[in-house]
């Protein structure tokens, strides 16, 4: 019976259903700023569908441990799945090995986690931060499946292209050829960096808005998570 | 028939063939622009009234947070458009100019029904290529008229209305509250409440409320009625560059254009007579 | 079996068993296996959905002083550039160089397994392993997953035993000796740069500066190369880094001021 709604195709490629669609984007945006003692990791809590809006707050982030956090944007099944399972492996080692799970380390293992999709991805796009060993502030952006990079400054999912190169000139000095003393921003300019940049960006992108969760990590407070309200149009 | 041939008048077609040829080989057709729109009307006890966001989105980008979607149509009739934005902007437009005429040659005020008869007989003969989805409100020497015309050119005339992606929500508004004979106050609170409906829970309509108020011999455009979306923040310390940030690699100067006097100097042109 | 919920006719039996070593879970990529074919068959997703890494400039050669290396920076993803700090030049181990082209992932990915089997290959043989079998590995690994959508073309480079060598492999199961590569979307640039500028006599102070100017070039006519370039040497003792300079605006007016300044000469010469 299901024969009728196959596709004809080549007898070298296999067959499938026409409407088989195992993806959807909720859209969302996530950015992450590494600073000299802290780092900041924060997500919008919008869940997009096609142009409705079935819920206004969800939580896109996960707290690994008091100095690493990942935040991720795109398919957010995928998004709770993925969490879930580094969430896991996490506490694993952590209960055997009777150590943090550094910055590195989560990093490492997130890629390989996507990268063992490589054929069926999580379609997630994810930014990790937190503090290094050294315990400085760094960022990794990640695509769906595992290519990632430490960085001090990235911005992930469907915001990505507005914001990415205000983060670029305003933190690396992207583009100010004749001005390029390192900026080292304080921890109160990168939080009004990062609530300006969303906030424009809310502006442009319809599925980025109603609230951005920010998470504050440093080697003396953990992580701190406040809430900044968005527009809800 | 050549594409600078424009003598018939109306559209052309003659890109219509290597189009369909690109889509064809998997080029990407160019898209036109969309508005993700609510727009909805509503009759009350004088008159009518209008009702639109004001977000144009091109895909999920916001291309315009203040456009303008109720267009004018008459001194007493106007028109909210959603579809492709170029669609109900030259189909409003079109139409208005065609009444304008009318009114010049019989010296009466344009009627509702004839706009819609213009609108729809136009719409039809696209067969919905031309994307308008329409709601017109007026108020002419019969009272106050209300229709939606669909795409395809087929029409409602009902007392309250809504048209666009946000239509759902703003018409659960219109569904739970609408009653007969409403005052103008009353009546453009719903209106108000609807739109608000469509800003907050659809995607491809947000900004602000616009309303048109249309009743016997007199017609309001509120636009801005309400402004719920503006910034909320803004950096405390804004955003400067030194100068010389930009480094100038080269520099030239050129003579700026300086028009001829429209009125010649007698001296200037007796010594060019001369020879 | 249990994975396909799709098409019960599809014969389970074509697909083989992964390789042995593999570090990848077998079961996930049995599913990776089912599904890959499927999923590139839909004409709109995942491919558009997905947009992974694309576009480089990356290139090596030898000479009389060993290997020189020399890439860009830039990760474009479509119209978009996902990085402009990608480190292309993999770190294999400390004779063993790799270069990234085509997907970022997959280059990072099989050429970190690689250093896994390479160290392997070390402990069970008391001896590092030469340039042309860490390279045949690689070729294997990713030959196993052909046609199913693995992007890589790659350089393995090295110094062992017999000498400098250079070994082109590619996803499609391409594996090439050879002493002059270019690869990715700007190679064409370099190599017309590399091929005018090369000599078996160098410095290596010369051979590096040929291969930064060979990927200036490649950066300044391809739009989806640029950011940074990144340069190697390896000689007898394993690989040395050696520079990293910003490919666009420094680079840009080092050597047009260096042009003119040669024009001048010239021009001094001649009057």
């Amino acid at each position: 019976m299901w024969n009728a709604s196959v596709v004809a195709v080549p007898a070298t490629e296999s067959i499938q259903r026409p409407d088989f669609m195992p993806y959807q984007n909720n859209g969302g945006t996530v950015v992450a700023i590494g600073g000299e003692d802290y780092c900041i990791v924060s997500a919008t809590t919008r869940l997009g569908l096609g142009f409705a809006i079935p819920t206004r707050n969800v939580c896109r982030y996960s707290i690994l441990n008091n100095r690493v956090v990942l935040a991720t944007a795109g398919m957010f099944a995928d998004t709770v799945t993925l969490h879930k399972v580094i969430k896991a492996r996490v506490k694993i080692y952590e209960e055997q090995q009777d150590k943090p799970f550094e910055l590195r380390s989560a990093a490492q293992l997130l890629s390989n986690t996507l990268y063992y999709r490589r054929f069926f991805p999580y379609y997630t796009f994810n930014v990790l931060g937190g503090l290094d060993e050294d315990g400085q502030g760094f960022v990794y952006g990640f695509d769906a499946i595992g290519s990632g990079e430490k960085v001090k400054v990235v911005c992930n999912g469907t915001g990505q292209a507005l914001i990415q190169p205000i983060l670029d000139n305003q933190v690396e000095r992207k583009q100010q050829y004749e001005n390029k003393q390192i900026t080292n921003l304080s921890l109160e300019e990168a939080l009004d960096l990062v609530k300006d940049v969303f906030t424009s960006a809310g502006e442009r992108d319809i599925y980025t808005g109603d609230a951005v969760d920010i998470c504050i990590i440093t080697k003396q407070r953990g992580v701190f998570v406040e809430t900044f309200q968005l527009k809800q149009d | 028939m050549s594409q600078f041939d424009g003598a018939g008048g109306g559209f052309q077609f003659d890109l219509l063939e290597r189009n369909e040829k690109l889509k064809e080989k998997g080029y990407r057709v160019p898209v036109a622009r969309k508005t993700g729109t609510t727009i909805v009307g509503l009759v009350f006890r004088e008159g009518v009234v209008l009702g639109a966001d004001t977000r144009a989105t091109s895909d999920t980008t916001v291309f315009d947070k203040n456009c303008e979607k109720i267009h004018y149509i008459a001194p007493n009739i106007y028109c909210c458009g959603a579809g492709t934005a170029a669609d109900t902007e030259n189909t409003t437009a079109l139409v208005s100019s065609q009444l304008q005429l009318h009114r010049l040659n019989s010296g009466r005020e344009s009627r509702v029904t004839t706009a819609l008869t213009l609108l729809k007989r136009m719409l039809f003969r696209y067969q919905g290529y031309v994307s308008a989805a329409l709601v017109l409100g007026g108020v002419d020497f019969y009272g106050p008229h209300l229709y939606t015309v669909y795409p395809h050119g087929s029409t409602d005339r009902l007392p309250f209305v809504t048209m666009g992606s946000g239509s759902l929500a703003a018409m659960s508004v219109f569904e739970s509250k609408y009653k007969d004979d409403m005052s103008r106050e009353e009546a453009e609170k719903l209106v108000y409440e609807a739109i608000s409906a469509g800003i907050y829970n659809d995607l491809g309509s947000g900004g602000n409320v616009d309303l048109c108020v249309i009743t016997r011999g007199q017609t309001e455009y509120l636009r801005g009625y309400a402004k719920e979306n503006e910034r909320k923040f803004r950096k405390p310390q804004g955003y400067s560059f030194p100068i010389g940030t930009t480094s100038i690699l080269s520099s030239t100067f050129e003579k700026s254009f300086v028009p001829t006097p429209l009125v010649s100097d007698p001296e200037s042109s007796s010594t060019m007579a001369v020879d | 079996m249990k994975l396909d919920v799709f098409n019960p006719t599809f014969g389970f039996d074509e697909l083989h068993r992964g390789e042995e070593h593999s570090i990848v879970p077998e079961e996930e990529m049995y599913s990776a296996k089912l599904l890959a074919p499927r999923l590139s068959n839909n004409n709109n997703p995942p491919k558009d959905l997905v947009k992974f890494s694309h576009g480089t400039t990356t290139l090596s050669f030898i000479f009389s002083e060993g290997i020189v290396a020399a890439v860009d920076s830039r990760a474009s993803m479509g119209q978009y550039i996902g990085s402009g700090s990608v480190k292309k030049v993999i770190e294999i181990n400390k004779y063993l160089l790799g270069t990234m082209a085509g997907g970022a992932a997959d280059c990072t990915f099989w050429e970190r397994y690689l250093g896994m089997r390479c160290r392997i290959f070390e402990l069970k043989n008391k001896e590092r392993i030469s340039v042309a079998a860490a390279s045949k590995i690689l070729c294997n690994t990713v030959y196993q997953y052909k046609g199913m959508g693995l992007s890589m073309g790659t350089m393995i480079m090295g110094w062992d035993k017999k000498g400098p060598h250079i070994y082109y492999v590619d996803s499609e199961g391409t594996r090439l000796k050879g002493s002059k590569f270019s690869v990715g979307s700007g190679s064409t640039h370099a190599l017309g740069v590399l091929d005018q500028g090369y000599k078996w006599n160098m410095s290596v102070e010369e051979a590096c500066e040929l291969g930064r100017r060979s990927i200036y070039h490649a950066t300044h006519r391809d739009a989806f190369s640029g950011g940074y370039i990144n340069v190697y040497y390896i000689g007898p003792d394993g690989w040395k880094f050696i520079s990293h300079e910003d490919s666009g605006f420094d680079k840009h007016y080092q050597y047009v001021a260096e042009k003119a300044a040669e024009v001048q000469a010239q021009q001094m010469s001649i009057s």
